[in-house]
């Protein structure tokens, strides 16, 4: 069976994200980046234009006049937030067809728990440690993309595990560890190795079935396995109908500000409308 | 109320702890009351936990609203039921009275509110929170704006960054160019520097074979000829004479154009000069049965200051061109004062040559002062003429400041004028002193000439020349050979060739007025006992003004260019005799 990197290795879909979003996250991280390059890449992909106007445009933006270039556009959102619609954007694809069997896992199931753990991550950095949470987002989105890697190479295994997992009482990665001697967080971690991204978010991503270890709060880490554990007891899990238990080191701190996240999932629904009306597919 | 999420947090909740948490917040609400609070499943927290209390509640849950008390009674008094805000019942009992609350509005408002107050007080919480959690959200979106002012302001200060960069990139490019333009202009002007150097040593080159068909030809038509090889002669020496015009006006046109022409300014008679223009194409004109007439009007000038030599070319190019294109008509050379409007401009002359002539085509009028071209191809198959003439006019005129114009119709003729500003010259009328002299060479005494001459052609050429003026000539080789001659033989006259072998014109003019101003002349027969110094003119193929000018200043006292004008020759000769 092949270790995370042979399985990368062949992973030829996804080995890179589309040209304009790798270049996106490398000008966020350039200083020397003007919005003037930011313009000329994103004209590049008429969606991404489309779909950035209208983000800038919409109600959440609250601006008095109709932003129509993407310059302007790039001005008022910010960079962050270019770049997660970018990452939005480019992985979108990613999650679609393959509708779930009774392994519990599915592309779109999966889209809707990355889509619910990126906003309740956000939701969490802002409202509850008052940060601006566009890394956490970021991580939220991508953090389960090994998944993805593995359903393309190897899903008669991953389902195996998937299936194992519903049926016994430990992480998803250690049934994915026995069958397929790797598991998405770590395959995850290593894909992304390449994008340019912050490293908080690649260790968001590559520690975010490790409850080993106690995790500094707040942080992407942390942060990621309180908005998977809300998600999954939501139903919104990555393997239908599972969910794990809250890691131990956060019992203290779920405990002591509860009445701060059971008024923070109230307003969930709302939240994950809004990013459906900025992010979402429009088919 | 049904909230979707509602279990969410249910493992992490302790439920015992929120029962007790509720039944204190009550307790300090209703201090005088019995109670205990119930949970959906049964359990219970509090005093009244008693089996049919538990029982009543559970058969009536369902219909418990909240906010709403309901009595039952029991036993020893009445119990009180109603459903909390928060999925758990309150049951109580009042210990003095076991009087139905619902009869006494009183007490049953105080109760209903002691309940309201705490379910007020559980939504204050959750406001509180909420309020937080929006203050936070606000927080960050200030901090995020201000980011994004950062952000911009960083923005603009790159942009200006980028600009200067680009604006430096832009400047030193533009100096490489420069650089590059400047570079690739010396090499221009050097090229442009060689092509006249080119130019002047083919002038000698070109002009020294003329000088012999012309020379040559020219005796030959003065000696013995039948009819028929008069008439070769004759065609020889034409053909000679059209080529040296050639010549002569490429040379100038290369000249004009390498910038090398210099204008000589001196007084004139303004008479003379299309006088001496008439003279010359006199013959010409008759040739071809036309009539040659000059017009000077009133108020130009007698003597005025300009190139009369650069002048007459000018006037007789134009007239040359007329004369050719006229048959049986007349051609009228006219100076008036005044621009090309006819108003008077200071010292502006216009001059005029108009024909009766074939004229030119209107849509060929401006193309006829290029260079190469005339008015139709089949003019120069049919009148001959290289079409330089005029493009020479043109920058000639140009050079002198002013201005030339045609106006023609087709079958009418043409005029053909130029400006030119002359100012006038006051005071005595120069004479024509060469004229003059050139005039009076009737009686001339014998002189003995020696001809310094590498060339044989050349030195057979010019010893003739000599002869037919009635001199003796004697040709030395070079530079050398004549100083030599010079020791033994008394000469009157050095004819000086400039380029030679071995000792050049120039060198030797020099080493001769050396010579002749020290003890050395005594060696020599031709230079001691001399009243002035012997006369020496230089011979040469070199027509340009700086090889005249030169001449002069190694100390020749007259300069002739070959081929050699025969008229010229003789008048040049006279002087010294």
């Amino acid at each position: 069976m092949p270790s995370a990197r042979e399985l990368i290795g062949k992973f030829s879909d996804l080995k890179t994200l589309p040209h304009v979003a790798i270049k996106v996250t490398q000008m966020i991280n350039s200083e020397s980046s003007t919005i003037q390059d930011f313009e000329e890449v994103i004209k590049l992909d008429p969606i991404l234009m489309v779909r950035l106007l209208k983000l800038v445009n919409s109600p959440y933006f609250g601006l008095a006049n109709k932003v129509e270039t993407v310059s302007k556009a790039v001005v008022f959102i910010g960079m962050k937030n270019l770049r997660n619609l970018v990452a939005v954007e480019a992985l979108r694809d990613l999650f679609k067809e393959k509708e779930g069997d009774d392994s519990g896992f599915s592309r779109p199931g999966l889209w809707v728990h990355s889509a619910t753990v990126a906003i309740l991550s956000q939701m969490i950095a802002k409202r509850i440690f008052g940060q601006d949470g566009e890394n956490e987002f970021l991580a939220g989105i991508i953090h389960d993309i090994g998944l993805i890697v593995e359903d393309q190479l190897v899903p008669e295994e991953l389902r195996e595990a998937a299936r194992n997992y519903k049926n016994g009482d430990q992480p998803l990665t250690v049934y994915e560890q026995e069958v397929i001697e790797t598991h998405h967080a770590k395959v995850g971690g290593m894909l992304v190795l390449d994008w340019n991204m912050p490293e908080d978010v690649v260790l968001g991503i590559k520690k975010h079935h490790d409850t080993s270890k106690e995790y500094p709060i707040p942080g992407v880490v942390s942060i990621i396995h309180i908005a998977e554990y809300i998600a999954n007891r939501m139903k919104y899990g990555a393997i239908e109908g599972k969910a794990d238990p809250l890691p131990p080191y956060l019992t203290p701190h779920m405990k002591e500000r509860m009445a701060e996240y059971k008024v923070l999932i109230k307003d969930l629904p709302g939240e994950m409308s809004k990013a459906n009306d900025l992010y979402g597919d429009d088919k | 109320m049904s909230d979707p999420f509602a279990d969410v947090f249910d493992e992490l909740i302790d439920e015992d702890e929120e029962l007790q948490k509720v039944h204190d917040e009550l307790s300090y609400l209703l201090p005088e009351a019995h109670f205990a609070v119930a949970r959906d499943d049964g359990s219970l927290y509090g005093e009244l936990a008693d089996d049919i209390l538990a029982a009543h509640l559970s058969s009536r849950r369902d219909q418990l609203v909240e906010e709403k008390i309901e009595s039952f009674p029991l036993a020893e008094s009445f119990a009180y039921c109603t459903k909390l805000p928060v999925d758990i019942y309150i049951v109580f009992t009042l210990p003095a009275e076991a009087a139905d609350i619902t009869s006494q509005p009183q007490l049953h408002a105080m109760y209903r509110n002691s309940l309201g107050l705490f379910a007020a007080g559980r939504r204050h919480e959750e406001l509180r929170i909420e309020k937080e959690q929006a203050v936070r959200q606000i927080e960050v979106l200030t901090s995020r704006h201000t980011t994004l002012l950062n952000d911009n302001h960083d923005q603009f200060l790159l942009i200006q960054k980028k600009e200067k960069e680009y604006a430096a990139t832009l400047e030193s490019e533009i100096a490489r160019q420069t650089k590059e333009v400047r570079a690739k202009n010396e090499e221009l002007k050097k090229a442009s520097k060689l092509k006249s150097e080119f130019l002047a040593n083919m002038s000698h080159e070109l002009r020294t074979p003329m000088n012999a068909i012309i020379g040559f030809s020219g005796l030959l038509l003065e000696s013995d000829l039948n009819d028929e090889q008069q008439d070769f002669a004759k065609t020889i020496a034409t053909a000679g004479d059209s080529l040296l015009v050639l010549i002569n006006d490429i040379l100038d046109l290369a000249k004009i154009e390498a910038g090398k022409l210099e204008l000589s300014l001196a007084p004139f008679i303004s008479r003379d000069l299309v006088g001496e223009v008439q003279n010359i194409l006199k013959a010409q004109a008759q040739s071809k049965g036309n009539t040659l007439n000059v017009e000077v009007e009133k108020g130009v000038p007698v003597q005025m200051m300009g190139d009369d030599v650069r002048l007459r070319q000018i006037l007789i190019n134009l007239t040359g061109n007329a004369l050719k294109f006229t048959e049986n008509g007349t051609v009228t050379i006219r100076a008036r004062m005044g621009g090309r409007d006819g108003s008077l401009q200071g010292d502006m002359v216009t001059f005029q040559v108009q024909d009766s002539g074939i004229g030119i085509p209107a849509n060929r009028l401006d193309a006829i002062f290029e260079k190469f071209t005339q008015a139709d191809g089949s003019t120069t198959r049919k009148f001959g003429g290289t079409g330089l003439g005029l493009s020479i006019c043109v920058q000639l005129v140009d050079i002198m400041g002013g201005d030339i114009w045609v106006e023609s119709e087709e079958g009418e003729g043409s005029t053909f004028s130029f400006t030119v500003s002359l100012p006038e010259v006051a005071g005595d009328v120069v004479e024509d002193k060469a004229k003059e002299e050139a005039s009076s060479t009737a009686q001339a005494r014998e002189i003995t000439v020696l001809l310094a001459e590498d060339n044989l052609v050349n030195q057979k050429l010019a010893s003739l020349l000599v002869k037919r003026q009635g001199c003796k000539v004697e040709v030395a080789g070079n530079g050398l050979e004549a100083l030599e001659k010079l020791k033994t033989d008394i000469f009157d006259l050095i004819l000086m060739d400039i380029q030679m072998p071995e000792m050049d014109g120039h060198e030797a003019t020099t080493r001769i007025r050396e010579i002749e101003e020290s003890d050395e002349s005594n060696k020599y027969a031709s230079l001691k006992d001399r009243s002035s110094r012997i006369p020496i003119v230089g011979l040469t193929a070199h027509a340009r003004k700086e090889d005249e000018d030169r001449c002069y200043a190694v100390g020749m006292d007259a300069f002739l260019t070959k081929p050699i004008n025969k008229d010229k020759f003789a008048a040049t000769l006279a002087q010294f005799r």
